[in-house]
């Protein structure tokens, strides 16, 4: 059971000596296994949101709780993908998918097996041996994607990890990703500026608005995409039907309105 | 396909070496040809303000054999190289922890900060006097004033380079689970290793500077002892000889420390 409650959220930072309030009482709950997306104005403090489910930042007032125990650090059981990758440049394919399983004490055979998954998986069979500046964007995003997959976390907190892949492999990443959360379902928080995106992946989308940061709606796609079993066509096919460009417009208005609304 | 990259770029490197050593020893060739020229053939400078050729390579051979200042050049080579590298190791065992602690905790650098501001802009020269009061001229004054101006470079490209860690990787390491004692192993160190190295180096370079000038205050053996010699007998082919050998011995240890710092830093993407 990893479920995400956000009470009463709020952060406030110094900025040139100013407070500033990145994040304004945020109510929320995530439940366990469920695919979360958030898009919103840049600024609105996605990433800030983010980081408070990771222990990275903590909350000026209220509390974020994981799995009904308050966040105070940063922890493997909250694992994240950060947007630069964050791969470690001294380390070969197989340590840094590795790195968190043996925080977690995994056995040589265990790190073996995960990785060979992984790999194969990721149809990056091979690479083991390589350091990060030998791999491609997108294969640099894949095993970020696995170290953190790797260690089972109960709840995966992605901060625009497609940002930085051309359309190709973004769209390869988007399929991949859904076939790793069909096999292997957990909490995920997924920032992302591409509502497409959004839409395609999550459960249910919450939009941000900004000024200060807060949650403008939540969109529920669940129930449109089991109905409609998208799971079932490829994504090119599912971004055309018509169930998918109705939610997807509607996300698109609400984020069009929150842009605008203080230019 | 990965290790293709890597073949083609080693082989592309390898294709380069023999041109650029041509071109050194092309650079040599032309150098000695010049001096040859200018101290013996056209006689255009003096023998006694600089030695032609010949007589340098009298003076080394002189040097293999017989000796000079005390000792052949084996003597002196291993003595001046004994200190520099026990002053360097020295500077760096105390060095480079002190700049980690410092970078790594803002209390440390408070507190050892203020000692280090004062200590620092002394020329490490200036220790020399206070040196051999306190142990006299021996090779544990001059190891002392090595170590004083080998300890500076290290100390502050570590702190450096810990200072300004990576922070998006040190939280990338907290959020997979990494104790205290792996953050510092695999994340603090190897992301200052670079700056460490740069520091190890110019350490061995400002131990190299040192170590002649605490010998020529007074030393029974080693290159600086051979030089304030040299110096009192005008013998310009020694003193040339002398300094030669410096700058080779120099050289050969920076390279040796280069090649530590690749077998440990084998993950950069350039040369
Ligand atoms: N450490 C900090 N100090 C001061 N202000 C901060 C800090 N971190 C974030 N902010 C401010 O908080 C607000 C939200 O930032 P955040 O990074 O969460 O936005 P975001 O929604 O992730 O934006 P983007 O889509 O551009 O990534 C911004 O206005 C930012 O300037
Ligand atoms: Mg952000």
């Amino acid at each position: 059971m990893s479920d995400i409650h956000f009470e009463g959220v709020t952060k406030v930072f110094s900025r040139g000596g100013r407070p500033f309030t990145a994040i304004d009482g945020i109510d929320f709950h995530v439940a366990d296994k469920q695919f979360i997306s958030v898009v919103g104005p840049s600024g609105c403090g996605k990433t800030t949101l983010m980081r408070m489910v990771a222990g990275l930042d903590h909350p000026t007032a209220g509390s974020v709780a994981v799995a009904g125990r308050e966040v105070t650090g940063p922890g493997p059981e909250r694992a994240v993908v950060f947007q630069q990758f964050a791969l470690f440049p001294w380390k070969t394919v197989y340590d840094n998918i590795t790195f968190g399983m043996r925080s977690k004490g995994a056995s040589r055979a265990e790190r073996d097996e995960a990785v060979a998954y992984y790999l194969k998986l990721m149809k990056m069979e091979g690479t083991e041996d390589s350091y990060p500046h030998q791999l491609s964007g997108g294969m640099q995003q894949r095993v970020a994607i696995a170290r953190s997959y790797a260690i089972d976390p109960g709840v995966l907190l992605m901060d625009e990890p497609f940002g930085a892949l051309d359309a190709q492999t973004r769209t390869i990443m988007q399929e991949e990703l859904v076939r790793l959360a069909r096999v292997n379902p957990r909490t995920v928080l997924f920032i992302t500026h591409s509502v497409e995106e959004a839409v395609y992946l999550a459960d249910r989308v919450i939009v941000m608005g900004r000024n200060p940061g807060r949650i403008r709606e939540v969109i529920d796609v669940a129930q449109t995409r089991d109905a409609e079993a998208w799971a079932d066509h490829p994504i090119d096919d599912v971004m055309e039907m018509p169930s998918f460009t109705h939610l997807r417009g509607q996300v698109w208005r609400l984020l069009r309105e929150e842009m605008g609304s203080d230019r | 396909m990965v290790a293709t990259t890597e073949s083609s770029s080693a082989g592309r490197r390898r294709l380069r070496l023999p041109r650029q050593l041509l071109i050194g020893l092309a650079t040599v060739v032309v150098m000695l040809a010049i001096w040859y020229m200018l101290t013996t053939s056209l006689g255009v400078i003096d023998p006694n303000r600089f030695p032609s050729p010949g007589q340098f390579f009298a003076a080394l051979e002189q040097m293999m054999t017989t000796g000079y200042a005390g000792g052949n050049l084996i003597d002196h080579l291993l003595r001046s190289l004994v200190l520099v590298v026990s002053g360097f190791l020295v500077a760096v065992a105390v060095g480079v922890p002190l700049g980690f602690v410092m970078g790594y905790d803002k209390r440390a650098e408070a507190f050892f900060n203020p000692i280090f501001l004062l200590l620092r802009p002394i020329p490490p020269l200036a220790w020399i006097p206070l040196a051999i009061v306190w142990l006299g001229i021996t090779d544990a004054s001059k190891m002392l004033v090595i170590f004083v101006s080998a300890f500076v470079p290290s100390v502050i490209n570590t702190f450096t380079g810990v200072r300004n860690v990576n922070r998006t990787l040190v939280e990338a390491a907290q959020v997979h689970g990494a104790t205290r004692g792996r953050l510092i192993r695999e994340v603090y160190v190897p992301d200052a290793l670079p700056l460490i190295f740069t520091g190890l180096r110019l350490s061995l370079q400002a131990a190299w500077t040192t170590l002649v000038a605490a010998e020529l205050v007074g030393a029974f053996l080693g290159l600086g002892r051979v030089l304030s010699t040299a110096y009192r007998d005008i013998n310009t082919a020694m003193i040339l000889l002398a300094m030669v050998v410096i700058a080779i011995a120099g050289a050969l240890t920076t390279q040796a420390l280069g090649i530590v710092e690749r077998r440990l830093i084998k993950w950069r993407t350039g040369p």
